[in-house]
């Protein structure tokens, strides 16, 4: 096979000698060394793997590693500026939306390629942007909270306040 | 003083996680390692005549195949040992292992694990609880003669007085399936030999020190000779307190002197754990005509799968809340553990609190209706208080919280407390004309710690670390507990933080390495916060002491260490139960949640929405809220999976759940559109700074409530869990032509 060529987190990347079959996730994690991208299920049912390809959030472990020839893809660790987390990741933390954290990765990737797209969405399209992202700790209230706090700092509206009260979890407003 | 606890700090762990960075068993690699392949059972029951490994050893790259002729010890198990490493004589079941493939690669070892051939001879195959304990049932274990693998009896009072004194008497038939923890986290471990020569697993579990023990049995090696290191675990929910793959990849790496590595497929997963046990509950009830209970007579069945795990000790827990959290004068419970060909069921989430109160409150809700009382009213008349006796004769106390999380919880989801006694709210019109809404309630209560007379402790080890002036400039705490997304690494900080009074920041916890760390028992039985809460506030408290005694001495000390292991039977004895009436002190201390369910039915499809959930849990004290928030809502999570959609399918003992297509957890779309929680804190005097656990009751009134306010929507009682659509809609038209029969014969 081909030279794969694509840009990975900014960066470009070349990988030699592919073997067609390799799913994006296994690319990531056992030949580039990025751990951050999880495998759930390793059938697209999870979510945890998601990353983003060419803007769009795609279930990694599915995704044929061979597509991405010249696209630009994100992981987890593409987030982080230097030391800096990203306002995705700062909220999740104040948001307290990771318990066992396996499937956070993924939320989060999922939320960008949302935010990304929509820098103002609603509630609705917050939870359909999550809708295939399975989570078995959390019970998704702090995940919805989380991402739209998210939202609304990029948008420049708030900064440190949680959105929701003290023990009260919302799905739809 | 009192910064820190009730206060929602950062999460001890969530800054490496959201990163990315944070290492499950899986991203770790060792130079080297060679990856291991699992060859499962075909069968739910059979004799094994002959494996052939010859053509999996010679296709290239594969490094080494095991059977159970290279296990030292073929033997394992939690509780009993009744488990093989890898099947001897037969299997029992679909999740039994029967060979290990080593290979240089994944791919070599998926490939080669196809070409071992097995010959099987199938034998009978016992799926059914009942009639696995029928006499002439199947032996799953011939030697012991019977499936019964446990009885448990309670007796108290005279039944036969009690139900003659009742103007009221319900019956019920309950059934609740058998259930997948679904951690997102497949099991994987990676064995090696360490530097100083000693098996060393790095792996996910749930109480690391137990597994050495384990491992070491199967291994024929001294403890001191295996160590296991737990990195970050990808949730647990009791599905990681049993041994899956730890001594698979502690025997390769043990021969081959090679690192290996084993994944779990997300398939693998659902074959090589246990499940929560299925339930079958008989009840029968009596109540006075102003709805006091005077009798609880129950029968209760629970699928043990192919070996013991933890059944036992899940029977005698559950044995124990079939009454319910009510006084009851007189009760007769028999409680039943058999084993059948299907595959093992352990701790889940509950450890047996989980599956009776989808029994104990739909009685009491048909008791309600069957007196035209209102359900909060009929629990409070009946609900446990300090000083009462439960069923097995124990005295409630330290706080018996329950009414009050019933009163929260029906005052949040609008009740009214009337002179009349509590009135259910009004719920508004539906949002379509053929959808029908409902409300439901329900209590749940359990157990925080081990019961029944085991020796619970937990064991910290706190060094302070003093700068040049003499004051505390780092604290380190050893501790075995695992943190499995709970929360516990940061409950922990927390009341050290607090019992130091040291700036939180200052407190770093070692990794977890069982060779390191002393054994805190089990992330299990919501008992982290009280047993090793309890044992790192100690230390920390005798650290304290000897710090000031180092600072009056003035001999300039750097270090100052302190232990202490808390035993929980030095202030809260418990006692086994007595064989024949089931009297004894059952537990060392409880959590008591109450939730409320408002649901639409849709009549054409049978489809459950679940508008609010209004949620009240007493927890002794709250740590750090926004977690209990966490742990609420995911225990609600799991109570809506085990209500609307969770069912783990096997027939004839093959599995036909394999995948999250399969077996549907809930997605963000399935939750409560809204969840309302209320903390509710009745201090137990023995618990740290009050606080007892939370872990597992807040999945325990789930269900009961939401097939409650199904039965309120549309008149239908669902008895055998999950309410799926189908199963709600053909209730619905049975009783449509009931009732049409009912006005034809009228």
């Amino acid at each position: 096979m081909e030279t794969l060529r694509f840009i990975l987190n900014g960066h470009p990347v070349q990988v030699e000698d592919l073997d067609p079959s390799t799913p994006l996730a296994r690319l990531l994690r056992d030949q580039l060394g990025l751990i951050g991208t999880k495998i759930g299920c390793g059938e697209g049912e999870c979510g945890a793997c998601t990353v983003i390809v060419d803007g769009k959030a795609v279930v990694s472990c599915l995704y044929p590693a061979w597509k991405v020839q010249g696209a630009r893809v994100e992981t987890i660790e593409g987030l982080k500026q230097g030391d800096q987390l990203h306002v995705l990741q700062q909220a999740f933390i104040e948001a307290n939306a990771s318990q066992c954290g396996y499937c956070s990765p993924g939320f989060i990737m999922s939320a960008k390629a949302l935010l990304d797209a929509h820098p103002r969405p609603s509630r609705e399209q917050i939870i359909q942007a999550i809708a295939g992202n399975l989570c078995r700790c959390t019970g998704y209230y702090q995940i919805v909270d989380a991402i739209e706090l998210a939202a609304r700092r990029l948008a420049g509206e708030e900064n440190g306040t949680r959105p929701a009260e003290e023990g009260q979890g919302r799905i739809v407003p | 003083m009192n910064r820190y606890i009730g206060a929602s700090v950062e999460r001890y762990d969530i800054a490496t996680k959201v990163a990315g960075s944070r290492k499950y068993p899986q991203d770790f690699n060792m130079e080297g390692q060679l990856y291991a392949k699992v060859v499962w059972s075909e069968y739910a029951h059979a004799r094994i005549l002959a494996i052939d490994t010859k053509a999996a050893e010679q296709v290239p790259g594969v490094v080494a195949v095991f059977t159970h002729k290279d296990v030292p010890v073929n033997e394992y198990g939690i509780y009993l040992m009744d488990q093989r490493v890898l099947a001897q004589d037969k299997v029992y079941s679909v999740g039994d292992p029967v060979a290990l493939v080593v290979a240089e690669n994944e791919k070599v070892a998926a490939r080669a694990a196809g070409l071992v051939k097995v010959s099987y001879e199938p034998l009978p195959v016992v799926t059914d609880v009942r009639l696995a304990m029928r006499p002439d049932a199947p032996l799953v274990h011939e030697e012991r003669g019977t499936n019964i693998l446990h009885h448990i009896p309670i007796r108290a009072g005279n039944i036969e007085e009690g139900f003659a004194r009742a103007d009221v008497i319900v019956k019920g038939s309950y059934y609740t399936p058998r259930v997948e923890h679904a951690f997102m986290q497949p099991e994987a471990g990676l064995g090696y030999i360490d530097e100083q020569g000693r098996v060393t697993v790095i792996c996910a579990a749930q109480w690391p020190h137990d597994d050495v023990r384990q491992i070491a049995h199967a291994l024929a090696l001294p403890e001191e000779q295996v160590h296991e290191i737990v990195p970050a675990i990808g949730g647990a929910f009791g599905g990681r307190e049993d041994i899956s793959l730890q001594i698979l990849v502690a025997l390769a790496a043990y021969k081959l002197r090679r690192p290996v590595k084993l994944v779990y497929t997300r398939a693998e997963s659902m074959r090589g754990h246990g499940k929560r046990h299925p339930f079958y509950m008989r009840y029968r009830t009596g109540a006075t005509r102003d709805g006091y209970l005077t009798a609880v007579e129950v029968e209760c069945i629970t699928d043990a799968g192919s070996a013991a795990s933890t059944s036992i000790p899940v029977l005698q827990n559950a044995a124990s809340f079939l009454a319910g959290p009510y006084y009851v004068p007189h009760a007769r419970i028999d409680a039943y553990t058999v084993y059948t060909n299907n595959i093992l069921t352990m701790a889940m989430r509950g450890f047996g609190a989980t599956q009776p109160p989808f029994g104990y409150e739909l009685q009491m809700d048909k008791l309600a209706e069957a007196l035209g009382m209102d359900p909060v009213e009929i629990r409070m008349r009946n609900l446990l208080e300090d000083g009462m006796r439960a069923v097995t004769g124990n005295i409630m106390r330290h706080g018996t919280g329950i009414k009050k999380t019933l009163e929260e919880a029906a005052l949040a989801a609008g009740w009214r407390r009337t002179s009349a006694g509590w009135q259910k709210p009004d719920l508004g019109a539906p949002s379509a004309p053929h959808k029908r809404r409902g409300i439901g309630i329900a209590c749940g209560y359990k157990n925080v710690g081990y019961s029944f007379g085991f020796d619970d402790k937990s064991e910290a080890h706190v060094e302070l670390r003093l700068d040049p002036q003499g004051q505390i400039a780092r604290v380190l705490i050893r501790i075995g507990a695992s943190e499995v997304g709970q929360g516990v690494l940061t409950t922990l900080t927390q009341i050290a933080a607090e019992t130091l009074d040291v700036p939180i920041e200052k407190i770093r916890l070692a990794l977890l390495d069982t060779a390191v760390v002393p054994n805190a028992g089990s992330s299990s039985a919501s008992r982290q916060t009280y047993m090793s809460g309890n044992a790192v506030m100690r230390a920390c408290q005798k650290a304290l002491e000897a710090y000031y005694e180092a600072l009056r001495a003035e001999e300039g000390q750097d270090v100052i260490t302190a232990s202490y292991v808390y035993r929980a039977r030095e202030m809260t004895p418990t006692t086994p139960y007595d064989p024949v009436t089931g009297q004894c002190e059952p537990h060392i201390s409880y959590s008591y949640s109450t939730q409320a369910a408002i649901v639409e039915v849709d009549t054409e499809t049978g489809e459950v929405e679940i508008l609010r959930m209004v949620s009240s849990t007493d927890l002794g004290r709250v740590i750090h809220p926004a977690n209990v928030f966490g742990q609420v809502a995911g225990g609600i999570h799991m109570g809506v999976g085990f209500a609307l959609t969770e069912e783990f399918i096997q027939q004839e003992g093959q599995i036909i759940t394999q995948s999250f297509t399969g077996y549907q957890i809930p997605t963000v779309l399935d939750m409560p559109r809204e969840l309302i929680h209320r903390n509710v804190e009745v201090a137990d005097p023995t618990g740290p700074f009050g606080a007892t656990g939370l872990g597992e009751t807040p999945t325990l009134p789930t269900a009961p409530a939401i097939i409650h306010a199904i039965h309120d929507a549309v008149g239908v009682w669902i008895d055998s869990l999950p309410a799926t659509p189908e199963k709600v809609y053909r209730a619905m038209r049975e009783m449509g032509k009931k009732n049409a029969r009912r006005r034809q014969g009228g």
